[in-house]
């Protein structure tokens, strides 16, 4: 990975240095995490729940992103993702709804990043 | 870049660390980190995590436990874990993105090792996991020495215990060859004793071990015998009066010899050896020698050794008499000729005569 790519992970929030260190340096699997990412139904299923105002499905999703996303040294989505889960937990489904409108901002960023990467890869 | 995972080349087949989290990116990176230390096994959820669990638990080393999974979650395995005292031997580590204080504190009060914070940082995690899983190796072996050692010592104790019955039954052959008689007769002597006491109610009251002590001693009963002179010992004919005097003295001797070994005082056969020794030639009616003591007077054990050495005598050729044929043996018994004996032993005797009898079928020098 160049220093380019490095900076735009870095733009889309996320640690690309820590996440590597957590794969121990192999890159190799680092980059097959990132593409299961982009594969990962719980964003859609995230979507579902909140429009069918489905609390435990919501939190399920909303839990396993945050996890993938922590593992992942996405920056910005990681906190993002935990306050949903803590509202959620809370019973504050308006909060946790209208974090929606970042998270999706977010979300599109660094997938858009990943895809590059692996377009270029 | 190559996947690698670090397996050491050599030596002995690392322990097995058991996984369990229904994220493959979060089994991936645990496996990555602890694939090079430990044999990996991977379950995808709890119930899977559980049954490998259960299905062997000696074989692991650790589990990693997430906890939050659909199905069965971390919790729930903890609970099953606990309810089979696994937790004590098997350290749980839960690694959890959930890390509030009442899962916590639950987690814990059901024996987990630790609980670490998802995303986990590499080399905390290892370091972490690697020190409780050498300490419990360390205790299991530490237990193992122990064990052993003990099993040693045991076997030494044994070893020790079959060396004084060893010398004791030597010492008791040896006199028996004096008589010219093989070691069939104290062998005899003590089967005979010991099936009476413990297949009949003459050995009510008495452990087994007491009956053990009591067959032991029984084969001490003629030591004394060391004291009388072979002329006499081994004499064909009939005994003189005086002659008889001094083998009537193998009693006595007998009893002073055994009360010179100061080893044997402290086993439990040394105060029936010693009473044995002098008093199987005891009578029921007072007719007997040393003492002259009369029915209960003589103990129980006496009276057992000096109807089985009539028994024995008179079923085996001797240097003064041909065997006898069983029913003539049991005749004799009963009518007294060689003494009377208690009326209930000798109903007992009788009562398992028969399965005394086939001590000799093969004859007397077996």
């Amino acid at each position: 990975m160049d220093q380019m790519q490095k900076e735009a992970f870095a733009a889309a929030g996320v640690d690309i240095d820590s996440a590597l260190e957590r794969c121990l340096g192999n890159e190799v699997l680092l980059c097959r995490f990132y593409a299961k990412f982009l594969e990962d139904p719980n964003y859609a299923k995230l979507q579902t729940a909140l429009a069918a105002r489905d609390p435990a499905g919501a939190v399920q999703a909303a839990h396993t992103l945050k996890g993938v996303c922590g593992n992942l040294s996405m920056t910005a989505l990681f906190p993002l993702f935990a306050r949903q889960v803590e509202s959620l937990r809370a019973g504050d489904w308006d909060t946790a709804d209208q974090l929606m409108e970042q998270i999706s901002c977010a979300y599109g960023q660094v997938t858009k990043t990943i895809r590059q990467l692996l377009d270029h890869a | 870049m190559q996947l690698d995972h670090r397996r050491p080349k050599e030596g002995p087949v690392p322990p097995t660390l058991l996984i369990v989290d229904d994220d493959p990116i979060n089994r991936a990176i645990l496996e990555q980190i602890f694939a090079p230390h430990y044999t990996i096994e991977q379950a995808e959820d709890g119930q899977e995590g559980l049954e490998k669990i259960l299905a062997q638990p000696d074989r692991l080393c650790a589990v990693l436990l997430d906890v939050l999974m659909p199905g069965l979650d971390g919790i729930q395995v903890l609970r099953r874990m606990q309810a089979e005292g696994l937790p004590a031997k098997l350290p749980v580590f839960l690694i959890t993105a959930d890390a509030r204080d009442s899962v916590m504190k639950e987690a814990y009060q059901l024996g987990v090792m630790d609980v670490i914070s998802k995303p986990v940082v590499p080399y905390i995690v290892l370091r972490r996991v690697q020190s409780v899983v050498e300490l419990f190796q360390a205790r299991r072996q530490l237990s193992c020495v122990v064990e052993s050692q003990q099993a040693d010592l045991l076997a030494q104790a044994e070893q020790i215990i079959r060396l004084g019955r060893g010398m004791i039954e030597a010492l008791a052959t040896a006199i028996e060859f004096r008589s010219q008689e093989s070691g069939g007769h104290v062998r005899r002597i003590h089967d005979i004793t010991k099936y009476m006491l413990a297949h009949t109610d003459l050995g009510q009251g008495l452990t087994p071990e007491q009956i053990d002590e009591i067959a032991l001693a029984s084969i001490m009963h003629d030591v004394g015998k060391i004291a009388v002179p072979d002329a006499i010992l081994n004499k064909p004919g009939k005994l003189t009066p005086e002659e008889f005097q001094i083998m009537k003295s193998h009693t006595i001797q007998g009893a002073a010899l055994l009360e010179r070994i100061p080893q044997l005082k402290e086993q439990g056969a040394y105060r029936y050896a010693c009473d044995i020794a002098r008093h199987h030639h005891e009578r029921w009616d007072g007719s007997g020698y040393p003492d002259g003591l009369k029915g209960d007077a003589i103990s129980i054990w006496s009276q057992i050794v000096s109807l089985a050495d009539v028994y024995d005598a008179l079923s085996c050729k001797r240097v003064y008499k041909d065997a006898f044929p069983r029913e003539q043996v049991l005749e004799m018994i009963r009518s007294g000729a060689c003494g009377t004996f208690n009326p209930k032993l000798l109903d007992r005797f009788f009562a398992v005569e028969d399965e005394l009898s086939k001590l000799y079928q093969n004859g007397c020098d077996l």
